[in-house]
């Protein structure tokens, strides 16, 4: 196991990045360097960092400092540089450099980016340091959600690969997902994908429902602790817009169109409506005259908040219901058989969601596995392997997404009949992720 | 023992899951719980009503309180909700506060032993997220007696095993930081353990030794006298299921899977007595005696003698560590100190998985959780996995026997199994 002693955390002050040095400095027992723009948003970091593993213990180990005061001091002594500062070229490949001329060799540096060239980013450091230089993809927030996409390139070393694999889910309790060095990578590739096509289906559905009907149509009982929109409410518009954007540009696979982000996204991020960071974005909490909570949504046609219509949809009611009593097939079984537009439209984010989830096997991740993980802890969705088992084993899932008009994915196409498609139970109880 | 009761195995749900939250019912966990159970064992439904017709199979449901956490009650014929092939087959439910999985465990054993029947389904269950932990804790005071200890007393068990934390130190006159640092210690280990198992409720939580030590302030707020959040196990929703056979049965089932009758574990021992419910009246009881619960030393010399083995030849327990305080006084119990001296054996290793008496590989109820009412049977199960070798990365290398100490209210009923091969 290799071993790390040291930390720097660059960003220290951030969600994630205060989340992630808790991370290594409760469960790694790191000492870790807090580095910000200056020393007070350091300080703020470290206390984000303890409220969010909620152990004090690990204020000793937490040192802060700022970008010019400390950054190569720090990186002289440590074993890893984690860097999650701003998501752009312009502002990573600087302080790269800057990492790249005080890193001892030996040390790993990794980067946290859902979209940017791992390898161009490793083109700042030396031979040594290219092979030491990975992305470490960790989500929001890092105590909660265990994932961890850890990122090779061309230049990386397989053997520090595999000791950083190791020291992330041995000592750090990551579930590690081994992904290469595509944009997006698994997780946000997938969930980005069915969340924008969701947002582009809310705007052509506005006068049906919009939004809500979507996040209906998509809610727990399709596998998801959290509905699409609803999830890009939480992670920022302007983080989705960075995703999808760079989808778009990056990417020209059988869903590419799906990538556009919709006009509406655009407008409420111009308007800095951009989630529930700043208090609203597609939902906005509000107040009755009464003084209840109330929660609005936005209604893209006439461009303005109103209270979340409650939809009273036959199918989604047995489906919960089947759920609530843990019969997962049977809900599926609903799901299958519904008649309505609603009823097609969910039939249609399923095969959507199950097809594009596979069919990143082969180019950003070597088997299923890795993409089923990458949903179940990275977003808390259901995985796809294990709808297909619920709605009937692979034919079935094929036969469906045939109907949906998608593509059927080689490993899909492949399966062996008889046999549980899901192989994670032992580490992910995908049932546990079906809302009833 | 007049006929011998094997352990064919079974499942446990997943500790880390709050069935509220995924908007599911009572009845789901017990249909997955039995389901995975039945699955992993390799009874079908058809199998079950072959036993039926011959009325050679029963069920026994332990379960400490559904009547208020989940507005439920008559579990031994709830089962039918979770299939048709359990319509007519006898089925009790069994309680005993957190010991109501080992008093059904022990009934089930009972009937097999007596030739009433071949095969007995053991399900232990409780669903405890449905209520605010306050309330939960009221409820949880049922289990000691409500009315002098319990009654208008915010969180009562962490408050009683408090005090056997301070009656240990007074009677044995330990250094307090020394006993501490045990107990913190024993939540180390226990968690440490818990990563291990993939079906344990912290396997993600962050705890280390520092911080079981750090106690008090707000993130390690005291409960209970002396006792700290990190001494406790958790409130936690789950169920676990085994099934036990007679040796006829067995014997078919081995060989219809290529294996011999003695790769199958089987109770070679058991002990159940039950002390004095207040834990007051325990304290009164046993002074000027070693042990502070003479009652639950007495429930494994019990297993001992009908087992015929002693503490050298275990090579596996799996305890009762409500509190870390209910784990420090087992440890001489079951003999592995003398008591008084457990802190040894907790500063020298002994007790961690790789030590010489391994102690809660699974994580106990600390790091797996504590569904009351389901805890004796999961012990029961991660006994048939370590004596299997089956129990992956929580293994304890070439386990041949095992013993189980499960404890209702505060060591009021005691219940211990030994299980081997």
């Amino acid at each position: 196991m290799r071993e790390i002693k040291t930390v720097t955390v660059l960003g220290a002050n951030g969600t994630m990045g205060a989340g992630s040095a808790a991370i290594v400095a409760s469960f790694g027992k790191a000492k870790v360097h807090m580095l910000a723009r200056d020393i007070s948003k350091a300080k703020e970091g470290i206390e984000k960092a303890i409220g969010s593993v909620k152990t004090d213990t690990i204020r000793p180990r937490l040192i802060p400092g700022s970008y010019d005061a400390d950054l190569e001091k720090a990186v002289a002594e440590s074993d890893w540089v984690f860097e999650l500062v701003a998501e752009s070229y312009e502002v990573k490949e600087p302080i790269n450099k800057r990492i790249a001329s005080s890193r001892r060799p030996g040390t790993i540096v990794s980067t946290v980016s859902s979209g940017l060239s791992i390898e161009r980013l490793s083109k700042a450091f030396d031979e040594d340091g290219q092979k030491h230089y990975f992305g470490t993809h960790f989500f929001n927030p890092p105590y909660k959600m265990i994932l961890c996409e850890l990122v090779s390139h061309k230049g990386s070393d397989k053997k520090v690969l595999k000791q950083l694999g190791e020291y992330l889910d041995k000592v750090l309790g990551r579930a590690v997902v081994y992904t290469n060095d595509t944009p997006a990578f698994a997780g946000n590739r997938i969930g980005f994908q069915l969340i924008n096509e969701v947002a582009q289906i809310a705007e052509k559905y506005s006068d049906k429902g919009g939004i809500a009907l979507m996040d209906a149509i998509m809610s727990g009982y399709t596998g998801r602790a959290m509905a699409p929109l609803d999830t890009a409410d939480f992670v920022g518009l302007d983080v989705h817009k960075a995703i999808v954007d760079n989808l778009y540009e990056m990417t020209k696979d059988a869903a590419h169109s799906t990538f556009k982000m919709p006009g509406y996204f655009q407008k409420l991020i111009d308007k800095g409506d951009l989630g529930r960071k700043a208090g609203g974005g597609l939902y906005k909490m509000s107040k009755t005259p009464d003084g209840k909570k109330e929660k609005l949504v936005y209604n893209i046609g006439a461009d303005l908040y109103e209270p979340v219509p409650k939809f009273d949809i036959d199918f989604i009611r047995q489906a919960n219901r089947r759920i609530s009593e843990a019969d997962y097939a049977g809900a599926m079984d609903i799901v299958k058989e519904a008649k309505g537009f609603e009823a097609d439209l969910a039939r249609y984010f399923i095969a959507r969601y199950v097809s594009y989830s596979l069919s990143i096997v082969g180019e950003v991740v070597d088997t299923k596995e890795m993409a089923d993980l990458a949903m179940g802890t990275g977003f808390n969705w259901a995985p796809a392997s294990a709808f297909v088992d619920f709605l009937g084993g692979p034919k079935d899932a094929i036969q469906l997404i045939e109907k949906a008009k998608l593509p059927v994915p080689e490993v899909l196409a492949k399966a062996k009949p008889g046999k549980p498609f899901y192989e994670l139970k032992e580490k992910l109880d995908a049932r546990s992720l079906f809302k009833g | 023992m007049s006929e011998k009761v094997y352990i064919l195995g079974g499942e446990q749900t997943d500790f880390q899951r709050n069935w509220t939250k995924e908007g599911k019912t009572f009845m789901s966990l017990m249909r997955e719980a039995v389901q995975d159970g039945l699955a992993s064992v390799g009874i079908t439904p058809d199998e079950i009503k072959k036993l039926n017709k011959q009325n050679k199979i029963g069920i026994f449901v332990g379960n400490f309180d559904a009547e208020q956490y989940a507005t439920q009650g008559h579990l031994g014929a709830f089962l039918t909700e979770v299939d048709p092939a359990f319509y007519g087959i006898p089925g009790g439910r069994f309680e005993a506060a957190c010991a109501s999985g080992s008093i059904a465990l022990d009934a089930a054993a009972t009937k097999i032993r007596a030739k009433d029947y071949d095969v007995a389904i053991v399900l232990g269950i409780e669903i405890m997220k449905t209520v605010s932990s306050s309330v939960g804790g009221d409820f949880l005071g049922t289990a000691a007696y409500y009315e002098k200890e319990a009654k208008g007393v915010q969180f009562p068990f962490p408050k009683l095993f408090g005090k056997l934390a301070d009656v240990i130190l007074e009677r044995y006159k330990l250094p307090e930081q020394r006993f501490m640092g045990a107990l913190a210690e024993i939540s180390r280990i226990n968690y440490d353990n818990a990563k291990r198992n993939p079906k344990a409720q912290t396997r993600s939580w962050f705890m280390n030794k520092e911080h079981a030590n750090a106690r008090g302030g707000e993130y390690n707020m005291a409960v209970g006298g002396r006792l700290c959040i990190t001494d406790c196990s958790q409130v936690t929703d789950g169920a676990a299921m085994v099934v036990l056979a007679n040796k006829s049965y067995t014997e078919e089932y081995a060989k219809k899977r290529g294996k011999k009758i003695n790769t199958i574990p089987r109770l070679k021992g058991w002990g159940h007595r039950v002390a004095p419910i207040t834990f007051d009246a325990k304290v009164a009881e046993s002074k000027g005696d070693k042990y502070i619960l003479p009652w639950t030393r007495q429930t494994v010399k019990d297993a001992y003698d009908r087992a015929e083995l002693g503490v050298k030849d275990i090579d596996v327990f799996e305890t009762h560590d409500c509190f870390t305080s209910s784990e420090y006084a087992a440890i001489s119990a079951f003999g592995i100190t003398q008591p008084g001296k457990e802190h040894e054996a907790i500063e020298d290793g002994v007790i961690d998985l790789k030590g010489k008496k391994p102690i809660n590989p699974s994580g106990g109820l600390i790091g797996v959780g504590h569904p009351v009412g389901a805890s004796g049977v999961r012990m029961m199960l991660d006994l048939y996995k370590q004596i299997t070798d089956t129990a992956g990365s929580y293994q304890v290398e070439g386990a041949k026997n095992g013993l189980m100490l499960n404890i209702g209210g505060s060591a009021t009923t005691n219940v211990v199994f030994i299980v081997g091969k």
